[in-house]
């Protein structure tokens, strides 16, 4: 196998599916071999939900709140991309950086990865069956339709699901 | 030391994009050296690729005939596609001077849950898919393979699309 140099844009979000999905990467994709690869890991925040107020049914934010609610929102980014970077640091070599973006994932994911023309995206899957999925919308599915680079969908199988996920 | 994989099942079909599959398979994925790629075909079974039954015996003839040799062509016909794809296939892999075992398995019935079923029986660590990429209304109506498996095979699956 020649070394390529190879993009990998690696989806995190909260849920324990994309951290497995970061580390079945790291076991399987990337490995001492191909050395020149760089890891990508986005994070998406969710966007700020406005209510406008004028109509008195939504709820009325004041400054203070949406102060601490963004600063929530970004420790939480923070917790999840050192989360990732701490499962990447055994690496050597492999260049790994760290993007956070506000959006819908959907759309930000295959965004991002048609802007940094990565060459693969990995990303964990939820799982959900099928009414889960029919109301809360899946991120997985969405990007592998519209994304025009290759999608790798990992997920987690049960088993796995009491133990933490380390080496 | 990083946990090579074992066993990866590539399906493949006659579509150019599937085919795009197995390639990124053979560029991307490193193989333990026990590890074997599989690459299957699911042929759709004979009664539907026919379509209906060939046209019903009418003025109150017997409705449920079997034409044996409608049904022996058919079946013919599919193997000779059959053989074509894994012909091709084998072919890319020679092409890339591929060192690790490959094999090849072809089954019949419906390709979503033929496939599925294959990768439950293998205990594949991946599954690689190419992806035909219809639109909304056409997903709709064809359906998508990719998708269904996507969702319901256990290991992680790989759906590579245009260009690599």
């Amino acid at each position: 196998m020649a070394t390529k140099e190879r993009k990998i844009l690696v989806a995190v979000d909260e849920g324990e599916e994309s951290a497995y999905g970061l580390s079945w990467c790291l076991k399987n994709v990337v490995t001492e071999n191909n050395s020149k690869d760089t890891l990508v890991l986005l994070y998406v925040k969710p966007p700020h939900v406005v209510y406008t107020g004028l109509d008195g049914t939504g709820y009325l934010f004041s400054q203070e709140i949406i102060a601490t609610m963004d600063k929530y929102k970004n420790e939480v980014a923070d917790t999840v991309i050192d989360k990732a970077k701490k499962l990447c640091q055994d690496l050597q070599d492999v260049k790994v950086e760290t993007r956070v973006e506000i959006g819908d994932p959907r759309d930000v994911i295959c965004n991002v990865a048609e802007k940094m023309s990565v060459d693969m995206v990995v990303l964990g899957s939820h799982g959900y069956g099928l009414i889960k999925r029919a109301f809360l919308g899946s991120v997985s599915n969405h990007c592998a339709q519209n994304c025009k680079c290759p999608v790798l969908i990992v997920k987690r199988p049960k088993n796995v699901a009491a133990t933490s996920t380390s080496t | 030391m990083p946990e090579n994989l074992r066993c990866v099942v590539v399906a493949v079909d006659g579509s150019e994009e599937s085919m795009k599959g197995l390639q990124w398979a053979l560029d991307n994925v490193k193989l333990r050296t026990d590890g074997s790629l599989i690459i299957i075909h699911v042929q759709s079974p004979p009664s539907i690729a026919a379509g209906l039954n060939p046209g019903s015996i009418p003025f109150g003839g017997p409705s449920d005939v079997e034409v044996p040799a409608f049904t022996a062509a058919i079946e013919a016909h599919q193997r000779r596609i059959t053989d074509a794809i894994i012909t091709h296939a084998l072919k890319i892999c020679a092409d890339n001077n591929y060192q690790a075992e490959v094999k090849t398995q072809v089954l019949i019935g419906d390709p979503k849950e033929k496939i599925c079923e294959a990768v439950e029986e293998l205990h594949a660590d991946l599954l690689v898919m190419g992806c035909r990429s219809f639109g909304p209304i056409k997903r709709m109506f064809l359906g998508s393979v990719s998708n269904y498996c996507s969702n319901h095979v256990s290991c992680p699956v790989m759906i590579v699309k245009g260009t690599t």
